[in-house]
């Protein structure tokens, strides 16, 4: 009798406190649904009347600086917030198309990928501003990277700074070998590179970036280019023609021929820095920012003064081309705020701008004067020394559709260079490939 | 009155059965908000996916119907079928390789002996790593420049190539780092199982002259059975999604269904509809093993059997 009462009683507690849990449990729930949904809401408002400026994240320090400047000189009418992005591109990409496809983005200025207009105007993104930038103002840049910004006839950005693919040497290994001149052509380069190596003891004759990446995509179409091949043709693909063949056989005969190693079909930019700085390669081909990384004793075996830089070399009766690297400004087709925007695109790609980040962080301006301007080219010596490989750079192919290109072109080429695959089959396959991805894209 | 009416009072009465209990549709109603969140997370974006894997869909819309054809072109699709092919190779053998090895370890490290805790802990060292940093640790050393397995590997001539550049090489590579990383794994579970054989199981086949095999193979087995099972349904399934072993240690090179599905879906800009269609394809194959290892291999989904 007592245990019924007992469980009875237990029970009925029991029972109460269980409806009361619901009760409160319920309403816990709903109230944390309601803060949350408030929450993520409010957040996303900027500080009215703030010009958004999205840009990766920035190793050199100097971005911040020059929005500060931009902020004083402005005080009154209207600031500019800088987003920090990811570091890697291809997650800044992801990101920024994530929030441009939402058509929610708070971003007003994109500091861009130089092979992100095209994909992004194709989509109505970016805004068109061929009437604020007239023929006259784009005279003042560099022709590949104003090509790099126009899309069916319009120009969506404006240049900002530049990267393009050197070729760097060794100066006291090639002087040991009898040779004062940096190549013309590949076939004196691999003759250079190979005996050059063979009388200094060194390990490698050429490091370049061959593996299967974007990188990799530069790389083959440098060889490419210098040999009078090309990719594309307005809307025709014309990849499949002897120069390209002649082009892509000379980059596999720098393994064939043992003037790189191997492994080169590895190789992206972090494996050339410790080849050629470490002293163990006579030439490398890459981007200007290893010059940034010489004088620093931390990552570099070798000193500034052991190295020079030179145009890449060209194929038999061909031009000498470089690979079109660097970051454009591009202004949101769905931002509110697009004449502040416009003020703070001219700010930073003014001489003034991209002045101070030659200066500060070595990266490269895309406007023709600065590369008279004296100062410039004694603070940044691989501005003067890299002059004409700057000044001879080429776009990669405009298109819509060019991260498809590109994974394909890549795939083939590291093929290529690997030799699992003739370099005649490779071009026949980018030719099918490539045209079969502008059909699809209609 | 007889088995039919019963029978139909049992099939229509469960229901009514259970909530008319009031403890049971207390039950219910606080299992419901949990329900309705996994319907919405889980089921909403997987329904979406089927959805858009029947249309030709890009990022920015759904597009027109289009019926099997996206599952058509993937399974035409080169990288796919070399996707399929690397997985389905490294999925058996790395959970084969993983669970004879785990399972001597297990073994091994059943009896009681001392500072046998600590080496319980130290055996764990490997898993505890994030794929990701393992990886690219991996990646190093199978490297040209600096990788010291590369350099040993070719100087003893059982190798002739950069391991990096060669697809095969890379595979087996994969395969050897994900069973050095995930065995420890195996070998925890197994020994979790092995556990739970009672000692005198083992006296009393000792007592009937049993020698070592006969008590592995009719004592230890039988029993480890459901253990196993459990083992090896949960690391075939994640070997069979492996993405990022293969993304980082081969930097892109070697296809598996899930990297095939990342380049689709992210990174390309017109092979969203195939990738949408590959990631289906995951996900009703992975569920496809799961319902084998329950149903076929009789693996215990409750303690209630």
């Amino acid at each position: 009798m007592t245990q019924s009462r007992r469980e009875g009683g237990v029970l009925g507690g029991r029972k109460m406190r269980r409806r009361d849990f619901l009760r409160v449990g319920g309403a816990g729930l709903a109230g944390a649904t309601l803060l949350g949904a408030a929450g993520c809401g409010g957040g996303g408002s900027e500080a009215s009347g703030n010009v958004v400026f999205a840009m990766g994240v920035d190793t050199s320090g100097t971005l911040q600086g020059l929005v500060d400047k931009f902020n004083k000189q402005n005080k009154g009418s209207f600031q500019v917030t800088y987003r920090e992005m990811p570091a890697d591109s291809g997650q800044y990409f992801d990101q920024l198309r994530t929030e441009l496809q939402a058509g929610a983005s708070e971003i007003d200025v994109i500091g861009g990928d130089v092979i992100w207009p095209p994909q992004f105007a194709a989509n109505g993104w970016i805004l068109d501003v061929s009437d604020r930038f007239p023929e006259s103002e784009r005279q003042q840049f560099l022709p590949a990277p104003i090509d790099s910004l126009i899309y069916d006839g319009a120009i969506y950005g404006v240049p900002w700074f530049t990267d393009a693919g050197m070729l760097y040497y060794r100066t006291d290994l090639l002087e040991k070998a009898g040779f004062s001149e940096p190549p013309a052509t590949w076939e004196e380069m691999k003759e250079m590179a190979l005996k050059t190596a063979q009388d200094t003891g060194t390990k490698n004759g050429f490091v370049f970036q061959g593996s299967n990446y974007e990188g990799g995509t530069v790389n083959g179409l440098e060889y490419i280019w210098t040999h009078g091949g090309d990719v594309l043709s307005g809307d025709q693909v014309i990849i499949d023609s002897p120069e390209s063949v002649a082009g892509l056989e000379t980059e596999r005969s720098m393994v064939a021929e043992g003037v790189a190693p191997e492994a080169v079909s590895t190789y992206k930019e972090q494996e050339t820095d410790p080849a050629f700085l470490g002293g163990t390669s006579v030439f490398a081909r890459n981007w200007p920012y290893m010059y940034a990384l010489a004088s620093d004793p931390e990552t570099s075996r070798i000193k500034p003064d052991q190295i020079g830089v030179a145009p890449l070399p060209a194929g038999e009766g061909g031009q000498s081309f470089s690979g079109l690297g660097g970051w454009d400004m591009m202004i949101n087709a769905n931002s509110q705020k697009q004449d502040q925007a416009w003020e703070f695109v001219k700010f930073m790609t003014g001489e003034e701008g991209q002045t101070q980040r030659a200066l500060a962080a070595t990266l490269l301006p895309t406007r023709k004067a600065l590369y008279q301007d004296p100062k410039i080219l004694n603070e940044v010596p691989v501005i003067r020394l890299g002059k004409e490989a700057i000044q001879s750079t080429k776009a990669r192919p405009v298109s819509p559709y060019y991260s498809d290109m590109s994974l394909k072109m890549a795939e083939q080429f590291n093929l290529s260079l690997k030799g699992d695959v003739e370099p005649a089959q490779a071009v026949k396959t980018l030719q099918q490939e490539l045209t079969n991805i502008l059909e699809q894209a209609g | 009155m007889t088995t039919a009416t019963t029978e139909k009072k049992r099939r229509g009465g469960v229901l009514r059965e259970e909530f008319r209990n009031p403890e049971r549709r207390t039950a219910y109603y606080m299992v419901l908000p949990a329900l309705l969140i996994i319907l919405i997370v889980a089921f909403f974006p997987i329904l979406q996916s089927i959805n858009l894997s029947l249309r030709q869909a890009t990022i920015i819309q759904a597009g027109p119907f289009v019926g099997l054809e996206n599952y058509k072109e993937m399974l035409e699709n080169p990288d796919f079928l070399e996707g399929l092919t690397n997985t389905l190779i490294f999925t058996v053998a790395s959970v084969a390789l993983e669970f004879f090895i785990g399972l001597g370890i297990a073994l091994a490290i059943n009896r009681a002996f001392r500072g046998r805790g600590l080496v319980r802990a130290a055996v764990l060292v490997p898993w505890a790593f994030p794929t990701v940093i393992s990886a690219v640790m991996w990646r190093l050393m199978f490297q040209d420049q600096v990788g010291i397995i590369n350099y040993v590997a070719n100087s003893t001539g059982l190798v002739s190539e950069p391991i990096l550049s060669d697809r095969t090489l890379l595979l087996i590579g994969v395969i050897l780092v994900d069973v050095w990383k995930t065995t420890p794994f195996m070998a925890l579970l197994l020994l979790a199982g092995l556990q739970t054989i009672p000692g005198d199981v083992y006296e009393a086949a000792r007592v009937d002259g049993a020698n070592v095999w006969q008590r592995f193979f009719r004592i230890t087995l039988p029993l480890l059975k459901p253990t196993i099972l459990v083992a090896l349904l949960f690391r075939t399934l994640d070997a069979y999604r492996v993405f990022d072993l293969f993304w980082a240690l081969s930097n892109r090179e070697l296809e598996s269904l899930s990297t095939f599905v990342y380049e689709g879906v992210r990174i390309s800009q017109l092979q969203f509809a195939q990738g949408n269609a590959a990631s289906v394809f995951i996900f009703v194959t992975a569920f496809l093993i799961a319902i084998f290892f329950i149903k076929v291999l009789g693996m215990q989904t409750s303690t209630e059997e």
